[in-house]
């Protein structure tokens, strides 16, 4: 797994976490049950950002994020190797995410206030949240392409590279054109930032 | 094409997604109280309404930052019955009026989720009103348990006095 680019700026290496992650699953497995407890705080954001990408609104994602721990714990022994544990809760959320949306979008017109796949209007919850120069250049460019480019780049981004399968039956979208459509979802977006003068 | 390659943008857009819409501030306590309420064998109340424009980027059950004065409320759904809480906070303390509809006999219980946990417990009254005069601050929940008691008791998700 490759950690972000040094020109973009991230916190922690993917990699470690997934590492850490491992490690703790381990533990807690074999009765350490504080080992639990660093587990939820090193994946919830990751679970977060993948349920996020399936266009619920917050406090659902919420209950999707704590409904997925309980599936862990009640389901540990399934999983086979530590390593797998986050690929493992990631399935799970998003496949539990896109269960609710589906219901979500039976029962409400999609007006965008419950499923919003787009990015955040200025004045939304991200009040206050500074961007390095470069995020904000991404950002101008990601509002230029599709939304549905948007929201495809935006579920393959989240958490450890997800299966096509899974992201074709979140998107509705055939198995055979999520790779195709990935690349020109992101050939657009290179041509987006090259002409920003961002390379 | 010249550029950052197919992984180095997705890390990129991850990255940027992370900085827009971050977790609650609390998710990963939201998710260890559920856990730890599963292990009560106990049933959870679904938080069904809430003072919407004041939850921001904050999480649903964290209405108010913690040094914030006011009144807010929260309302839970269980099998047959509704609970509405009002939250008051002043400079000095915080107050908990509670509702249950239709009114029912039964014991709650205020329990503050803190590293020095503490319950306190009252009645149902006969109009269905229960009151905590003077209640802990920081994550709390209720727990409500039938007069007589034939069921499992509920709990609420932890929330925010």
């Amino acid at each position: 797994m490759v950690s972000v680019s040094e020109g973009f700026g991230t916190e922690v290496p993917a990699s470690a976490r997934w590492t850490a992650s491992a490690a703790a699953f381990t533990a807690w497995r074999d009765g350490d049950r504080d080992a639990l407890d660093e587990l939820v705080r090193l994946l919830s954001p990751i679970l977060w950002q993948v349920v996020r990408a399936t266009g619920l609104d917050r406090a659902t994602a919420e209950d999707v994020v704590q409904n997925t721990w309980l599936t862990l714990v009640d389901n540990a022994e399934a999983i086979s190797s530590p390593l797998a544990v986050s690929g493992w809760l990631c399935t799970t959320a998003r496949r539990e995410a896109w269960k609710v949306s589906k219901r979500v979008r039976r029962e409400v017109a999609t007006d965008g206030d419950v499923l919003s796949w787009a990015l955040p209007a200025v004045d939304g919850p991200e009040d206050g949240i500074v961007l390095a120069d470069d995020q904000v250049v991404l950002r101008r460019c990601l509002s230029r392409i599709s939304e549905r480019c948007q929201s495809l780049l935006r579920m393959l981004a989240a958490g450890p590279r997800p299966e096509y399968a899974e992201v074709s039956e979140a998107l509705d979208m055939p198995v055979g054109s999520i790779g195709p459509t990935r690349a020109r979802c992101l050939d657009k977006l290179r041509g987006e930032l090259i002409s920003e003068g961002a390379f | 094409m010249a550029g950052p390659d197919d992984d180095e943008l997705l890390d990129a857009i991850a990255a940027l997604w992370e900085k827009l819409d971050p977790p609650p501030d609390d998710l990963a306590e939201g998710v260890l109280a559920r856990i730890e309420t599963n292990d009560l064998d106990a049933e959870l109340l679904t938080l069904v309404e809430w003072d919407k424009e004041l939850s921001g980027v904050r999480s649903v059950a964290m209405l108010r930052a913690p040094d914030e004065v006011g009144t807010w409320s929260l309302e839970y759904l269980g099998p047959g019955f509704r609970v509405q809480l009002r939250i008051s906070r002043s400079q000095r303390q915080a107050r908990l009026d509670g509702w249950v509809v239709p009114a029912q006999p039964m014991t709650v219980f205020l329990t503050s989720m803190g590293a020095k946990p503490t319950t306190d417990e009252t009645q149902v009254g006969e109009s269905g009103r229960f009151e905590f005069p003077v209640t802990p601050t920081g994550a709390c929940r209720l727990t409500f348990v039938s007069d007589p008691s034939s069921t499992r008791p509920l709990v609420t998700p932890p929330f925010w006095i």
